[in-house]
Formats: C-alpha cells, structure tokens, sequence
C-alpha cells in the first residue's frame, strides 16, 4: 500500500482534468427552487394545462430550445418539463403539463395569481449553431409538440437564419391535438410547411388520417435535412425507418428523450442512461449518440 | 510532512480534551458490529474495528437530509455545517469520501454536501483487522487515497501519526506530540503494507480489462439474468456502499400545513421502480423494469461508467455489499470473476 503521502498534487490535477472539475466557490444551494408567477393559463385538453409564467424577481429566463426545468409546488415536489416557448419571447416563458401523478396534478391546480417554483433551465437543448442555414423537419408526435414548440417559435422568429422549415404533428385523436392557435398560424405561414394528422379521426375531422409516418409521402425531403423527433418512444423505430429510406444521417437527427429526473444536476442518478446523465448530458441527444446507448430507446 | 509519534495514553487523552469542544465521529461497537457515531470519550472508539455497517459518507450525506425548507413566503437552503473530526477512517473508506467528493464536485458543485465536507476534517487509521469479505488488497490499487488530512498507524508500543494537509496540522497543532522516528515511520508503513495482503478474498484483475469486459458483457442477457436470478431488489448493496450516492427527493408539510421541508433521501437504483416515470391513466413506464437490468447497471457504474473519472472502479473493496445480500449474490468478487472467466 502507498502510504497517504505518496497521493501527489499532480494525481490531484489528473482527477480535476478526467472530471473537467474546477473549484467552484458557489455557495449557494442546487435546490433552492425560484419563484415564477403564472401570468396565464389555458386548458388544452382534459389532462393537459398550459401555462405562462414570469419570474417574480422580475429577471429574464436564459435558456436554450430543449432544455427543462424542474417545475414544483412547494409541499408536493417537483418534475422535469421542456420549456414549450422560444427564448426570443423574452419576457415570458410558458410550460405545458400534463396531470398524471401526485406532484403534476398539484401543479395544475394552480390558477393565474399563483405561482410556481422552477429551477432551471436544466441540461442540454437543441444545438441552434448547428442547425443554423440547415433545412429542419420537426417530427412531434402527441405531447412531444410541448418541448418542440421551444425550437419551432424559435426557428419562426428568426426565419431568415435557417433553410426549409418542414413540421409534422401527429396526436392519438382530434381532441389530443395542442396548441390550436399556434396550428392555425403554421398552417397559413408560408415560411412554414405544416403538417397534422390524427391516427383515429371523428366525424368532424376533414384533415390527414393515419399515424405520423404517413405524412412522409405528402412531402419530399432531402438527406441534407437536420430532424427533430419527439414523442413516444414507440413512434422513434418507425419514424427511423422513414429517415433511413431517406438516407438522412443519423448525426442529423436530435432526439429529445424523457426519463425521471429527480435533481436535474447529474447526481441522483435516476435518469441515467447508460452512463449519460439524461438531465446534464440531454434531454437532447443526436441519435448518433443514443444508438450507442443501449437503455436509450 | 510531519510525523509524530504516540503512544496509548497520548491519543486517549487527545481524543477526551477533542471532545469535550469539537463534534468527533469515529468506529465505535454496536451489538457486536461497528458504526460510525458521535463520540463523548476516548473509551468508546474502537481502532480495532474490521468494518463499520455504514461508511462514513453519510457525515456528509446523511440517509435523509434537509435541502430546503419553505413557508408560506419563503423558501430557503438548508446548508448549515458543523466543524467535524471524522476519525479513524479505513484508506478503502477515504478512497470512497474520495470518489463521492468527486462525483458531487463535477459539473454542478453540490454545495448540501461539499460545504460539511470542508468543514470537517478526517484522520485515517491503519486497518488492524480485517473483515471476512474484504478485498481492497487487489482492487483499484492504481487509486490511492488522498482525502484524508493525518493518518494514524497502529505500530508496536503506540501510534505514528502523519501529517498530510494543512488542516490535519492545525488540529494536531497543540497536541504536543514528540516528533516520530524515520524508524518509526519505516515500521508504520511496513505494517500498511503487509495489511494488503490479508483479505481472503482477491479481485486478481487488473481495473482496465474489468471495465473492458464487463462494458463488452452488457448484451450477454443470459449471463445478467443468471447472476442476478436471487435478487430481491432490496437495494441492501447500494445501501451499504461508501460510492453509492443516489437519491430520492421527497416534500414534508409541518402540522400547520403551510411550511414544511423538501428532503432527499439515499435511493437505490437496485430498487424495482427506481427509473419508472409516472404515466397516464395510472400507469407506469419503467426503463429498468427486470432487477436483472438493475443489477446489470450497478456493475456497469461500478466497474465501466465511473472508470475515467475516478481512475480506477467505483469500487473501494470494503465487502460490505457482499455481507448485506441477502441472496449473497452481490459480491464484486464472485460477479466480476464470473464475468472475466466467461468464454467471450
């Protein structure tokens, strides 16, 4: 055995070079959440409540299309969920949540007044540099429209700076579909090219029947395409297939996946895939690097 | 560095006077085992101890700790240290406070567990005994300890105390010890190292080509399927690990239902719904759903995903995770030798 004396600085330096660790002096807890104002609600389907908030000290929310937040009510914890507005929309931010266990129906019964406590933004989002003069399809299928949204108002905003802008949306059925002013908007945006379809139609529903891959042959795309795929992980194997047919490469494809995600801060473990940290190595992945992950999809 | 040399009576009357100012956590007897516990006297440590039940991780990062409290204005951090000695820490138990300062260090520095970190101070003790499961003689012996500040070892007639770091020196800085011999000091590490070669059981694998293999052995289902068949997935071995360091997080209200806390708690990713998300309708997705999977990520942390960043396994070869199983299916030893002689 080395005796303790024998453990060098240098063998310090070498452990602070593997972790990329740097000192930090912060000396402020990881799990203090902040307070955010709800400026605005609306009920986009039976479980599903949208929301629009304001940080109460009156600060901008810095963050990138993709990225989460941890979301709570103080007394009943809190969840991870993408950001659902573009940070081009300064003042605001908004947040979609879906009511399916304990702490996200407490979030939802919170009502415009209220507030709620958010850290974040959280981890990885899209890298916008990369998709920067590229042509983009969004693939969003159900409640995978909610994280995408970030990116597409993104993308809208800033026009100019990207190629083709393709979006498919698809939902179980009608009732399913989010966000109906947004959808009216893409559809009669010419810098837009929309497409939704539902996988069950009602009586009433005139549009595109069939699950999301079916809107592949109403447009044609080129291998150069970067994609975005969010939704149920039992859409991505299909959805795949079609990009393949394509021979669009699977470093241009971004994947935005979902996994519990207690801190947020890449330590408590139980988002972890493989060995990445879902919540400081994503949620947005390319699926060059997921399909080595073999617990990814 | 310096050394002193001590004998019996010279600790004991350190320890007494230490105590009776400063909080002191050290290897006392609890029904015929060992815990690390608050100390009020000298009389009550046992240097002699082979292993304790828990590490000493949890001075730093309790089994429930307080992160934030909140009422009806406010929310605010519990950070809230107290000057600590944690004495008599084993070397395979300062490797693992080691490896968790690291891993709460990178990235995004946790400052609920670094901030009781710095505020205490540790002095590691020679291994006079060694537990029937042991096997820190031949694992990650390419990983030496270093968060420690004196090292106390057990020599003929006394103790020999070196000095490693500044704040080690500032609490010995008074204690008025003669300085020790280069004889002394030569017989101090003679008997460390003999110490290494104890353990009955050996890991006879270098770290390398353990993490090689078991990162190659992840598609070999029938092999995680066998070697975790008896797992009650009771999270037992991460429990009693010093490297295990995830957790769940959980809200209290206070009985005036409108302040409370917001605590996090050891978890165990052995545990069935460990990575299990909430879905609609009541149900659940879990991507660990077969404790086969579960068990299969412990040893991929352990001894693949951790490698780079520590230098070496997550794996300190303390045995306590052999001797908490209670399917005795846990051990390192008999897993990894399992994986390393399998026909690739």
């Amino acid at each position: 055995m080395s005796t303790p004396a024998e453990v060098t600085a240098a063998a310090e330096h070498a452990a602070a070079e593997r972790t990329g660790c740097t000192c930090d002096n912060s000396h402020e807890s990881l799990f203090v959440p902040r307070e955010a104002k709800i400026l605005h609600t609306a009920q986009p389907t039976a479980t599903e409540k949208h929301f629009t908030l304001q940080l109460a000290d009156g600060e901008q929310l810095d963050f990138t299309p993709g990225q989460i937040l941890e979301v709570g009510v103080m007394g009943f914890g809190e969840i991870p969920i993408g950001l659902a507005s573009s940070p081009t929309r300064k003042y605001t931010f908004e947040i979609v949540v879906r009511s399916v266990g304990r702490v996200s129906t407490a979030i939802n019964k919170q009502e415009v007044g209220d507030s709620l406590w958010i850290r974040g933004p959280l981890g990885h989002g899209f890298d916008m540099d990369a998709l920067h003069g590229e042509d983009v399809l969004v693939v969003a299928g159900g409640i995978g429209l909610c994280p995408t949204r970030s990116l597409i108002q993104y993308i809208a905003d800033r026009r100019e700076d990207f190629g083709r802008f393709v979006l498919f949306y698809g939902a179980r059925d009608p009732l399913q579909l989010l966000f109906p002013e947004d959808r009216a908007v893409w559809r009669a945006s010419h810098g837009i090219e929309y497409h939704e379809t539902v996988d069950r139609a009602s009586v009433h529903w005139s549009g595109h029947v069939g699950n999301i891959t079916t809107l592949f042959k109403t447009t044609s795309l080129t291998p150069e395409t970067r994609v975005i795929i969010c939704g149920p992980p039992v859409m991505f194997q299909f959805v795949l297939r079609e990009l393949d047919s394509l021979g669009i490469s699977r470093e241009n494809i971004y994947v935005d996946l979902e996994r519990r995600m207690k801190c947020g801060v890449g330590k408590c473990g139980h988002c972890q895939i493989n060995d990445k940290y879902c919540c400081v190595d994503g949620p947005v992945f390319t699926f060059a690097e997921i399909q080595a992950l073999e617990e990814a999809i | 560095m310096s050394a002193f040399f001590l004998k019996e009576r010279d600790l004991v009357a350190f320890l007494n006077k230490l105590a009776k100012t400063t909080r002191v956590v050290a290897p006392v007897a609890k029904r015929g085992r060992f815990v690390f516990a608050e100390i009020g006297s000298a009389a009550e440590v046992r240097l002699d101890y082979d292993v304790t039940i828990l590490p000493p991780k949890k001075v730093f990062f309790p089994p429930a700790q307080r992160i934030v409290t909140f009422d009806a204005e406010s929310v605010s951090d519990c950070i809230d240290p107290v000057e600590t000695v944690l004495f008599g820490v084993h070397f395979y138990d300062v490797k693992g406070i080691d490896m968790t300062d690291l891993l709460f260090r990178e990235r995004n520095a946790d400052r609920d567990y670094l901030a009781q970190r710095e505020a205490t101070t540790i002095v590691a003790s020679s291994v006079q005994s060694v537990s029937p499961r042991a096997f820190w003689g031949s694992i990650g012996s390419s990983v030496k300890p270093k968060g420690h500040d004196a090292f106390l070892t057990k020599v003929d007639g006394g103790y020999v105390l070196e000095i490693v770091t500044d704040k080690g020196t500032a609490l010995f800085a008074k204690a008025g010890f003669r300085e020790a011999t280069s004889e002394e000091i030569a017989a101090a590490k003679r008997a460390n190292a003999d110490r290494m070669t104890e353990c009955a059981e050996t890991l006879p694998y270098d770290s390398d080509a353990v993490a090689a293999k078991v990162r190659d052995a992840f598609s070999d289902e029938a092999l995680w399927d066998e070697l975790s068949n008896d797992c009650f997935s009771c999270g037992s071995c991460n429990t009693v690990c010093p490297t295990c360091y995830c957790f769940d997080v959980r809200d209290a209200w206070n009985l005036d239902q409108t302040s409370g806390t917001r605590t996090r708690y050891w978890d165990a990713c052995l545990t069935r719904e460990f990575a299990a998300i909430t879905q609609p309708g009541g149900h659940s997705e879990n991507f660990r759903a077969h404790h086969s999977a579960r068990f299969r990520h412990r040893f991929m942390r352990k001894a693949a995903y951790l490698n780079d960043k520590l230098g070496g396994p997550a794996c300190t070869g303390c045995g306590r995770c052999s001797a908490a199983c209670t399917a005795d299916i846990a051990d390192p030893v008999r897993v990894i030798t399992a994986i390393m002689e399998r026909a690739s």
